[in-house]
């Protein structure tokens, strides 16, 4: 591509953006706080706290104005996954909007229920579709579910939901049979079908990529509290670059993933032939990165850290486990590295 | 936000296709051939060439001051690293010109400028010393008055372009016992004075940068840049500027971060190392896909990171990726640019340019150390005690 084509470089945000993100940093403030997110894990799922966020209009917000939606933007959705992220909110809103999207995409997005919120839709966010059984992130509290099967985009149904199992991303996660569901119905066929999961897979991308960036920074904000006040040999453990570079690090991992995760929405949004391989490394970015990030902010924490009622541990589990909710992300640098390589060699 | 291509005037059309055209025509074969023999990174036709033809001055000037355009400025930059310009002794003669302009007795000041504009002037960075590393306030090069003159001895390294240049932007110590801030004089060096040694040093990227030997040489006080001990305020502002301590404008126009320009490489060669595995079919293995995916992702959020954050990101992962980019071209990469049977997909460049990248312009520490400090509010860094004084 030309690297030194002349577009516009401009990051910022609008004020609509800042009342947006400060709306919902507030109100993950409010509402989610680490005791609720501890509450939550036995189900991986806050009903009351679904159903307030629901009320603010978080899940119409993403939806089509065509399907009684507000239409909003990724970018603007994004903003709401950095501040999800930020307080581990325990609900399915990334599944949900991103599955409830595309039904609406695909012209079957016809309940009411599911554009309020009062119905859960999920899918599966694997990049390559898997065959059988598989589980499913918000499988257990899911009233419909999407999946691939060959070259067709099908909703499941099951009248009795699948059970949860425990996940280190304290996720509603469960063992899905599409096989056993009890309805199955097959919603669109053929490459075009299968262009607008993808296009799911990579919004489900770039929003996880944001909720990622929320989480990282929250437990480097904590791990750099500690380091102000913790002390050895008389001075602030954050004064030794021991500790303060690596902390350095990771705020350059959040500027850097959340700056991808804006540019790759904003073309999602405005150009998505142009720049399909971001979405996806926003992902692929964050999901390495959160690893290490949090790893490191529970070690900067020490003793105290590695405790299972310090917020630390909270984040180290989520970090794994929500990106691990997709998948390998391997498949989803393959996925970066086929669509380069076609752009790349086409002469 | 807004990631689009910028819609461009009938003029800045025009514009664009003549910088694009002359750029073409003075950057020859020759141009870059003589360029990667000698590392110089500047070539005084192409500079005369830019000078004469206005484009020095305008680059230079506010567009208040008849200089570019928003819009013709970023053309012009992008135009330039689409064309490998050689930038390096531009950049250090910019960078001083501003210190100049703005400290410079009006003695010198106009003459340097006239010719800084059209081109027969150029300006080089002699801040480190060797033994002095990334703190450029530690500075053992002497400068004592004599009558209207100073004299100077001492020695600095990585005066990159001094040998093309004219006159050195030089770090004096006029008080030893001051504290190190309020001990440092400036002074604008001809270099063709008496005493003074060149020596160039090749690095491992394959450019020249130069160690430069000052013995008793003597300068005229007009060409002392600021107060006396007052050096410190003049060489600040060019370093934040070079630091990318420089807030990003926000009609897009510009780099995220500094850098930019080298970062710019790793982008090509990261495109060129996907080009020759997609050619090859060498993709469909997943082992080369993993990584070459892998380092695009990483490409990628370097190249979203801002400010200071951009300036680390954008060298780490030059060094943390070159490797693998390597590895999937495979032994190919291990051959130079322009060999027989090469790839030429740069690869290799970028991991010998990385180190180098991280370590000009102020290393990844300095730059850990200011967001520890400034963004995480971690305090100072605490170092052991200083040597003690041999008494």
């Amino acid at each position: 591509m030309d690297r030194y084509e002349l577009r516009r470089l401009d990051y910022s945000l609008t004020e609509d953006h800042i009342d947006l993100q400060t709306a919902y940093r507030q109100f993950f403030k409010t509402h989610s706080d680490i005791e609720t997110v501890r509450a939550a894990e036995p189900s991986g799922f806050d009903k009351s706290l679904w159903e307030r966020l629901c009320a603010m209009g978080a899940t119409t917000m993403a939806l089509p104005e065509s399907v009684g939606g507000d239409g909003a933007t990724l970018v603007d959705l994004s903003l709401v996954a950095e501040e999800l992220g930020r307080s581990l909110a325990p609900v399915p809103w990334i599944d949900h909007v991103v599955a409830a999207r595309l039904l609406a995409r695909l012209g079957a997005l016809d309940s009411e229920e599911i554009l309020q919120g009062t119905q859960i839709v999920g899918l599966d966010p694997q990049q390559v579709a898997p065959t059988g059984t598989r589980l499913i992130p918000i499988g257990s509290i899911a009233d419909h579910l999407l999946v691939r099967d060959g070259q067709d985009v099908v909703k499941l149904e099951f009248s009795t939901r699948p059970a949860r199992v425990d996940n280190i991303g304290k996720l509603p996660m469960a063992w899905v049979d599409p096989a056993a569901a009890d309805t199955r119905v097959v919603l669109a066929s053929g490459p075009d079908a299968l262009a607008e999961y993808q296009r799911a897979l990579d919004e489900w991308r770039v929003l996880t990529a944001a909720a990622l960036v929320g989480l990282v920074e929250e437990t480097m904000t904590i791990a750099a509290e500690f380091a102000k006040s913790r002390y050895t040999l008389g001075v602030p453990i954050g004064t030794l670059q021991g500790i303060s570079h690596p902390l350095a690090n990771i705020a350059i991992t959040v500027q850097s993933g959340r700056g991808l995760v804006r540019r790759a929405a904003w073309f999602l949004d405005n150009e998505p032939e142009e720049r399909p391989e971001l979405a996806p490394s926003a992902f692929v970015f964050m999901a390495e990165e959160a690893a290490k990030a949090a790893t490191m902010a529970v070690h900067v924490q020490g003793g105290l850290g590695v405790s299972a009622e310090a917020a630390a541990t909270a984040y180290l589990v989520r970090a794994r486990g929500w990106a691990l909710a997709g998948g390998d992300p391997g498949a989803t640098a393959v996925h970066i590295a086929q669509i380069v390589a076609a752009r790349e060699s086409k002469v | 936000m807004d990631f689009s291509t910028v819609e461009l005037s009938a003029e800045d059309e025009a514009f664009r296709t003549e910088v694009r055209e002359f750029l073409a025509g003075v950057v020859t074969e020759d141009v870059i051939r003589r360029d990667r023999e000698t590392g110089d990174n500047f070539d005084e036709g192409v500079h005369l060439a830019l000078g004469a033809a206005g484009y020095l001055e305008k680059e230079w000037k506010t567009e208040a001051d008849g200089g570019f355009s928003r819009v013709r400025r970023r053309i012009w930059e992008l135009e330039k690293r689409r064309a490998e310009v050689p930038w390096v002794t531009w950049g250090t003669t910019a960078m001083v010109a501003r210190s100049v302009a703005k400290f410079a007795s009006p003695e010198i000041r106009d003459d340097v400028l006239r010719g800084v504009f059209d081109g027969t002037v150029r300006l080089c960075l002699g801040y480190t010393e060797p033994e002095g590393g990334s703190d450029v306030a530690t500075c053992k090069t002497r400068a004592v008055r004599d009558g209207d003159q100073w004299v100077i001895n001492g020695s600095k390294m990585f005066t990159t372009g001094a040998h093309n240049c004219q006159y050195v932007f030089l770090i004096t110590n006029t008080d030893p016992d001051a504290p190190k801030h309020k001990s440092l004089t400036m002074f604008l060096v001809p270099l063709d004075s008496e005493g003074i040694e060149i020596q160039g040093i090749r690095t491992v990227d394959g450019d020249r940068t130069n160690i430069v030997y000052y013995s008793d040489v003597r300068v005229y006080d007009k060409y002392r840049l600021g107060d006396v001990n007052g050096g410190w305020t003049v060489v600040r502002e060019p370093l934040d500027a070079e630091h990318g301590a420089v807030a990003a404008a926000d009609d897009g126009l510009a780099d995220v971060a500094i850098m930019m320009h080298q970062a710019g490489f790793m982008a090509e060669a990261a495109d060129n190392v996907a080009a020759l595995v997609g050619r090859s079919g060498a993709v469909d293995d997943g082992s080369v896909a993993y990584r070459l995916g892998r380092s695009v992702a990483r490409l990628e959020a370097s190249l979203s990171s801002p400010s200071i954050f951009g300036r680390v990101a954008l060298a780490q992962t030059m060094r943390d990726i070159a490797p693998d980019l390597m590895d999937i071209a495979g032994s190919v990469a291990a051959l130079p640019i322009g060999a027989d049977g090469g790839a030429d997909d740069r690869s290799e460049y970028i991991y010998r340019f990385a180190p180098l990248v991280g370590i000009y312009g102020g290393t990844l520490e300095v730059f850990r150390n200011m967001i520890a400090q400034h963004v995480l509010g971690l305090g100072k860094p605490n170092y052991s005690a200083p040597k003690a004084k041999a008494s």
